[in-house]
């Protein structure tokens, strides 16, 4: 009988053993990568913020195993497009999401669900009002409208006396990035003595509006010195009233972000410098954190991904020219 | 069979068991452990030929493409119309102009024949630029001749120069990821000379990289003699400090493959240099190739335990089943052990066991029989023994007898002498005739009335006797020599302690069942509970010892020979014949037999008395 009860138990331990292998041979066969929705606030990669972004995700994905599925709204402003896309992606049931907020209050509630329904949510570049995700992954806004400050400050030319009159254009009036890059420039100009920074004007992220209001200023304040224009479409703007008012040689103009215009603004020497983000360590980085969270590691509430000067002379850099000049692949 | 010091085990199926699952288990880690050796180190050996293959074609590849740029810078150098065109004085004379537009529709035709070139630009040191792009607005001169590439080949002197990867910024708002290469030509007698440019979309390279997958996480990055990276999958990681790789270790290193740890991951490097100073590095994660070998180790270890698993199964099932017939006949054994002859062992398997069995059971069937002749014998003994006894006449008893004979001689009692002598005769003649067990009624009755008479003689006046038997039972047949005991049995512990006459009376009747023989005096009685208990116990030792009273003689203490009357009894008929003993102190004391009826005497004839 006991050996009969010794044999049934080996039959059963056997069974086991082949019940367990088999499980795991079939778990090898087909790993299990976890499902990570990038959600940024535009589906447009022509545009080489978001192409950066992409190729950051997608690196990071290949590095640490994700399967990335990108959906988003064509246009950045269409919050409620994108508020119904999440909506329904909670459905989908991702293990997580890295989304790129097109309104830091609009879409708290559907963030919320998103949380609420067990899927790890991350936001990148433009964050959310109340810290509902575990990480924020974007630039440092106001260290970065300090370093515009700074960079401000190298450029201006001494004066013998008076005040250096200084304008500030954003763009967003009631945008987190822009009020903390408006901040970050008005504390750091705050602590140099001799200066008067002008009130601010809004763009309204219009290059045309830009191009006005800079005519204005130059034309209002002959002896204004210097102009940080808080995104590309305005420091666009500036640099074109600059340059057709014949005011290159007395007004210093730092701006934020690149593109063509502006590199060949750079090169033109009217734009003195520009402070540009890192989207690829942004993507990279936000997936990254994704899985570390996922993993269930702790995870930075708050990751800045810094920001680089660009200026003239070190545009051709080979660490600056691969900001610059993003490499879109064919 | 076992070496001192191991333990020795009690039966075979656990020796069995312990020897096959040491055989089986040794076996198999053995075999576990070797596949796991050979496969992991064909494993690593695949994985880094694999690697060095791979950065082998890439390095290959990427030679190739330089080679051709630099061919084609030759060519381009070595183009009639470009020589004339540098020694022109003026590039901006017509000639000059024609020229430029003659030399740009060759360059046009190189750069349209093949996708890998992005641009072919001519600065001459006279003013002339030439471009394989007639239309397009180039950058001013003088910017142009301020480009690092200008000045690298300057310095050089005649040999090419190879860039990294870089934008390219030749023409108006345009900017282009190339690896560019550039050479600046000979000179003329009059120091007239210029640079020629390259370029080699830097999408070539990318896609060449970028499909190089080694592992799951391994890739492929190309680095320049300066330690700056050409491709790199993350090369703004690198350029943000995010990541790191080993830059000087690998500027260093001699081709071949080296391990370095950097962003807290040991990496394989595997380093190519390329004829132009560029370095291909193929990077893999021997945590990646662990992981493998951790894969290998565990499917060895699942085969080795399913294999283990059955084979000690089997090991036990196979020892059960050899043992297990073994133990039924152990069992049947302890049971002939405690003396059941009748077991069998029901073994049915052909095998030695089976062989094994059935002897056995040969064995026990042997052994009943002789045990059975063996009981026979005894009891053949027993009876032949008893029948000795039975015929017996005491010597006692005889010389008694004569004795009395010869006092009846001398006291002139010739009748009584002839009587006594005639008594004892048939007395003598009945127990020498060896015959038959059984007898008819009329003879055994006879018997005990010789014996009568010779005691009555003897006790004279002591006792009267008679005998009242149905005259029909008269030819029933009894066993010999019943009453003479009884008769004895009487006289000496009943009539002859009697102080007056007694009288024994031997009665016959037909009872229920049979026939009753009775013996019955009037003696002083005896103590019926100490006959009785004898009795039972001569009963129960009946198969043991013969009689101890010693056949008809007047038997020791209290020997009264009944036992032995019962026991004969008993042993010819069986149950629920026998004797039976009623006594009662001073009253008397009254013997039954019950026999049986027999007409004839069973088996053989009965021996006649016939001649007298």
């Amino acid at each position: 009988m006991r050996k009969w009860f010794i044999l049934s138990l080996c039959v059963l331990a056997a069974a086991v053993v082949i019940g367990l292998s088999s499980q795991e041979i079939a778990r090898r066969l087909q790993p299990e990568l976890p499902v990570i929705l990038f959600v940024p606030k535009t589906t447009d990669f022509e545009i080489e913020f978001w192409e950066m972004m992409r190729q950051g995700v997608m690196t990071a994905s290949e590095e640490f195993g994700a399967d990335i599925r990108i959906t988003g709204m064509r246009e950045e402003s269409d919050v409620a497009g994108q508020v119904a896309l999440l909506e329904r992606a909670i459905a989908e049931k991702p293990d997580a999401i890295v989304l790129a907020a097109t309104d830091y209050d609009a879409l708290v509630p559907v963030a919320q669900r998103i949380a609420d329904a067990g899927i790890t949510l991350i936001t990148v570049d433009s964050g959310l009002r109340g810290g509902v995700s575990r990480s924020f992954i974007a630039t440092d806004n106001v260290a970065a409208g300090s370093r515009a400050a700074e960079q401000l400050l190298v450029y201006l030319e001494p004066r013998d006396k008076g005040e250096q009159v200084v304008a500030i254009m954003n763009f967003v009036k009631g945008s987190a990035t822009a009020m903390e890059r408006e901040r970050g420039v008005r504390e750091q100009l705050g602590q140099e003595p001799g200066i008067l920074i002008l009130d601010t004007v809004f763009s309204n992220a219009s290059e045309e509006m830009a191009y006005e209001q800079a005519a204005a200023l130059l034309e209002e304040h002959p002896d204004l010195s210097g102009i940080v224009a808080l995104n590309e479409p305005t420091a666009i703007g500036a640099a074109r009233a600059i340059e057709d008012s014949g005011a290159a040689s007395r007004v210093k103009l730092i701006g934020f972000d690149s593109s063509m215009e502006e590199v060949a603004y750079l090169e033109k020497g009217i734009i003195q410098a520009t402070i540009v983000q890192k989207p690829f360590n942004m993507g990279y980085l936000s997936v990254k954190t994704a899985i570390e969270a996922l993993d269930g590691r702790k995870v930075k509430p708050l990751i800045d991904t810094g920001e680089v000067v660009i200026t003239k002379a070190n545009m051709y850099d080979n660490d600056k020219q691969k900001l610059l000049f993003p490499f879109m692949e064919q | 069979m076992k070496m001192n010091g191991l333990p020795k085990f009690k039966s075979i199926h656990t020796s069995i068991a312990i020897a096959f699952s040491s055989l089986i288990i040794c076996a198999v880690l053995a075999m576990s452990f070797n596949s796991f050796l050979l496969s992991s180190e064909a494993v690593k050996r695949n994985s880094y030929e694999h690697t060095g293959q791979l950065v082998e074609q890439v390095n290959a590849n990427v030679e190739t493409y330089v080679g051709n740029m630099e061919s084609i810078a030759e060519l381009a150098l070595a183009d009639e119309k470009l020589r004339t065109l540098m020694r022109l004085h003026d590039a901006d004379s017509p000639e000059g102009l024609a020229l430029t537009a003659e030399v740009s529709a060759f360059f046009g035709s190189i750069v349209r024949s093949r996708e890998d070139i992005a641009s072919i630009l001519f600065i001459g040191s006279n003013g002339s630029l030439v471009s394989n792009r007639e239309e397009s607005a180039l950058k001013p001169y003088h910017e142009l001749m301020n480009q690092d590439w200008y000045k690298a080949a300057k310095e050089a002197g005649g040999e090419s120069v190879i860039s990294s990867s870089r934008i390219q910024h030749l023409f108006e708002d345009e900017y282009r990821w190339v690896v560019s290469i550039s050479r600046e030509a000979e000179r003329g007698i009059d120091g007239s000379g210029g640079v020629l440019l390259v370029d080699l979309n830097y999408n070539v390279i990318n896609d060449l990289c970028k499909q190089i997958h080694m592992g799951n996480r391994g890739y492929v990055f190309l680095l320049d003699p300066t330690g700056d990276p050409i491709y790199h999958p993350q090369q703004q990681l690198i350029y943000s400090g995010l990541k790191s790789e080993r830059f000087d270790d690998i500027l260093q290193a001699e081709d071949g493959s080296f391990e370095a740890v950097s962003d807290g991951a040991a990496k394989l490097y595997t380093v190519r240099t390329s004829e132009f100073g560029w370095k291909v590095i193929g990077v893999n994660y021997p945590e990646e190739l662990v992981g493998d070998k951790k894969e290998i180790a565990l499917s060895a270890l699942r085969w080795g335990l399913i294999c283990l698993v059955f084979g000690l199964a089997l090991s036990l099932w196979l020892s059960h089943t050899l043992t297990k017939p073994v133990k039924k006949l152990d069992v049947q054994m302890k049971k002939v052990e405690r003396g059941d002859f009748a077991v069998r062992a029901e073994i049915e398997s052909p095998n030695e066991i089976g062989k094994l069995a059935r002897t056995f059971n040969l064995m026990t069937g042997k052994i009943k029989d002789l045990m059975e002749q063996v009981m026979w014998e005894q009891e053949d003994k027993r009876i032949s023994e008893l029948k000795a006894l039975q015929a017996q006449i005491h010597p006692h008893f005889l010389y008694n007898t004569l004795d009395s004979i010869i006092w009846m001689a001398e006291m002139d009692k010739r009748d009584d002498v002839i009587r006594m002598t005639s008594a004892l005769s048939k007395l003598l003649r009945s127990s020498i005739s060896k015959g038959e067990e059984l007898v008819p009624l009329r003879q055994e009755l006879a018997h005990a009335e010789h014996y009568l008479v010779i005691q009555s003689m003897r006790y004279r006046g002591k006792f009267a006797y008679s005998i009242e038997v149905e005259e029909e039972l008269l030819d029933q047949y009894v066993l010999k020599v019943l009453l003479q005991p009884l008769v004895e049995n009487a006289i000496y512990h009943g009539i002859k302690n009697k102080a007056d006459q007694g009288r024994i009376v031997i009665r016959g009747t037909a009872c229920q069942d049979g026939l009753c023989l009775q013996v019955e005096d009037d003696g002083v009685g005896a103590d019926a509970e100490k006959v009785k208990e004898r009795l039972a116990r001569g009963r129960l030792y009946s198969g043991t010892s013969g009689s101890d009273g010693g056949g008809s003689g007047p038997s020791g203490s209290g020997g009264l020979g009944l036992d032995n009357v019962d026991h004969r009894i008993r042993l010819n008929y069986g149950e629920p014949y026998g004797l039976h003993f009623e006594s009662e102190r001073d009253e008397g004391t009254t013997v039954t037999l019950r026999l049986p009826l027999l007409r004839e005497s069973v088996g053989s004839s009965p021996d006649r008395e016939g001649e007298g």
